[in-house]
């Protein structure tokens, strides 16, 4: 059978024709385009990669973002309530300042009164005295022109001593 | 049209070979009347169809390329010969035959025949003779013919009819070992060493020079676009040989992959193309070539070679020194003996499988186109009936084929890079049978 017994000049310009196209494809065909295929491979890797990481990155300015901002928000939350609060500790102490001042001028006051009082006591008393001593001289001056009426009295007081 | 240009080319690269014989002497050619009786003879005998005949002729080699809806005009090809004195010589595959008109006697009609003629060149004042004979040992390869003395012609004639006789053949389909019949005459004959540019041979380097030109294409896209990937065309090409290089070579071989990964590819491509090519019908294709065994014993043979030389010490030790229980081995080596016949097996099969697939998917086409003549003996309606149904299947089977050009060119590249992988271990317990 002709098909099955391997013709010589077939299996010469086979092997020929295959040497050739190997040696031709093997020096400048295939590898390159390997090289080039799997480069791409790489550089698509890459790409990906690098993508993915970006976007992780920016996922994470984006949250830190929001974490400033919330944060810049706490402190000026914070802050305004610390004006307020400082706010009313002046207006407070203020308040007790003043109350402090005023009772600081009322107690002088106070005391001033006191003291003007006094002296004005004092001083009606002194007067008082002196009134009725004046008033005492006249009443005694009065009643002791006569000598009996005088004697009387020395009569009673030493009574009165003896008594005691 | 490039493609177009590329065919020309070649052929014209070819034609000097065509001219270079030019003193031809009458001496021994035939006569006008023998030619004739020649082209009647086929066409008594086209009259009975003979579908074993047609088979072979279209799965088998011819020196030139038919064109199609004729089976007489060809494309002539150079056949490149060395007679039996260690001449070569070189001509056109025309000189061959020649193209006779006869006058069918029942319809009138003028037919065509081609009938093989005898190529007589004179050299050095000697006269070489080559012929392609129908009926002879070396059936429709080129011989060289040595004329006979009238004494042996008689001696011959009485041996024909020895030969027939025991053998019970008709007298005029008798072989006669060493001889042949060329007209009226009988020749010694010898069937030269033949480096011919045969259609297949042709077709060879058409599928060789366009897996370069794809496979550059690919490459001058690269070096023009750098990073780009290839679109269309050229992306499907890219995507088989990374399908290819990544799914079968790297995955086998690993970190081995870039340094077969050329072979490989070549073979898979080069099988492909050849396969496809086979399926296309008219001139560029219909070369059976993977059908060949020719050609796929050069490649498996190829794969035997690379897969022994390039084998590691382990791959060796494997062979004649296996982790088997040592009656195994010693004072018989049987298992050495089946490794050893397993290095043959191995590459025997790759090429028997991917030859009988390819041959077995022409030859099924073939037969199917066939019924319809067969049937056509029936009358009409059957062989209508026929036409429709085996159209049909040769269009199915003609798609499968398709398929399979593809799964049996895998099918070698896988195996090869098995076995290829297999020679390449360097150790340990990680066995791989096949």
């Amino acid at each position: 059978m002709e098909l099955f017994t391997p013709d010589f000049g077939l299996v010469f310009w086979m092997f020929i024709a295959f040497i050739i196209l190997f040696v031709i494809l093997w020096k400048w065909g295939w590898p390159v385009i390997i090289k080039n295929m799997e480069e791409r491979a790489d550089t698509i890797d890459k790409g990906v990669e690098y993508a993915r990481e970006a976007k992780h990155q920016l996922d994470n300015a984006r949250e830190e973002a929001r974490k400033y901002m919330e944060e810049a928000s706490a402190k000026q939350a914070e802050m305004l309530r610390d004006a307020a609060k400082m706010k009313s500790q002046i207006i407070e102490e203020a308040k007790q300042q003043a109350t402090v001042e005023a009772q600081k001028v009322m107690d002088a006051a106070k005391v001033s009164i006191e003291q003007s009082r006094k002296e004005a006591e004092l001083q009606f008393r002194n007067e008082v005295s002196k009134f009725s001593i004046e008033i005492a001289e006249k009443m005694v001056r009065k009643q002791l022109d006569n000598d009996a009426s005088q004697k009387a009295l020395v009569d009673k007081m030493l009574d009165e001593i003896e008594k005691n | 049209m490039k493609r177009l240009l590329l065919i020309v080319s070649l052929i014209l690269v070819t034609l000097p070979a065509f001219r270079s014989v030019a003193d031809t002497a009458e001496t021994h050619q035939l006569t006008q009347h023998e030619k004739i009786e020649a082209a009647e003879e086929e066409q008594a005998e086209s009259k009975n169809l003979d579908v074993k005949e047609i088979i072979f002729h279209h799965l088998g080699d011819g020196y030139g390329w038919e064109v199609p809806f004729s089976h007489v005009y060809r494309i002539p090809l150079p056949v490149i010969v060395r007679a039996e004195d260690g001449k070569w010589f070189c001509f056109s595959s025309d000189k061959l035959t020649e193209v006779i008109v006869t006058e069918n006697e029942e319809t009138g009609k003028k037919e065509e025949h081609l009938v093989p003629v005898i190529h007589s060149v004179v050299r050095d004042g000697k006269e070489y003779l080559f012929y392609i004979p129908h009926l002879s040992e070396n059936k429709n390869k080129v011989v060289e013919l040595f004329p006979l003395t009238d004494a042996q012609q008689a001696e011959v004639n009485a041996m024909l009819i020895a030969e027939a006789k025991s053998k019970g053949t008709d007298l005029h389909h008798t072989v006669l070992a060493g001889y042949t019949k060329a007209g009226d005459h009988y020749y010694r004959e010898y069937r030269p060493l033949d480096i011919s540019i045969t259609k297949n041979v042709l077709a060879l380097f058409i599928a060789a020079v366009l897996v370069t030109v794809m496979v550059m294409c690919v490459v001058r896209f690269y070096t023009r676009k750098g990073m780009k990937a290839p679109r269309k065309g050229m992306g499907f090409f890219e995507m088989l040989i990374d399908f290819i290089y990544t799914g079968v070579i790297k995955a086998n071989l690993g970190k081995n992959a870039p340094k077969y990964a050329p072979y490989l590819l070549t073979c898979f491509f080069f099988i492909l193309t050849m396969n496809l090519l086979g399926l296309i019908v008219i001139f560029p294709g219909g070369a059976n070539l993977t059908g060949n065994i020719a050609i796929t014993l050069v490649l498996a043979v190829l794969t035997f070679i690379i897969t022994n030389v390039k084998g590691t010490k382990h791959y060796w030790k494997e062979i004649f020194w296996p982790d088997v229980p040592m009656f195994l081995k010693f004072p018989l080596p049987i298992m050495q003996m089946i490794e050893i016949f397993g290095m043959f097996t191995k590459p025997a099969a790759l090429c028997v499988r991917l030859f009988a697939n390819m041959m077995g998917g022409h030859m099924i086409v073939i037969t199917l186109t066939l019924l319809i003549f067969i049937f056509a003996a029936f009358g009409a309606a059957a062989s209508g009936g026929a036409t429709a149904i085996s159209i049909f299947f040769s269009c199915f089977m003609l798609l499968l084929d398709v398929l399979v050009s593809f799964i049996q060119a895998y099918v070698f590249t896988l195996l090869s890079t098995m076995f290829i992988a297999m020679s390449q271990e360097s150790g340990h317990h990680d066995e791989v049978e096949a």
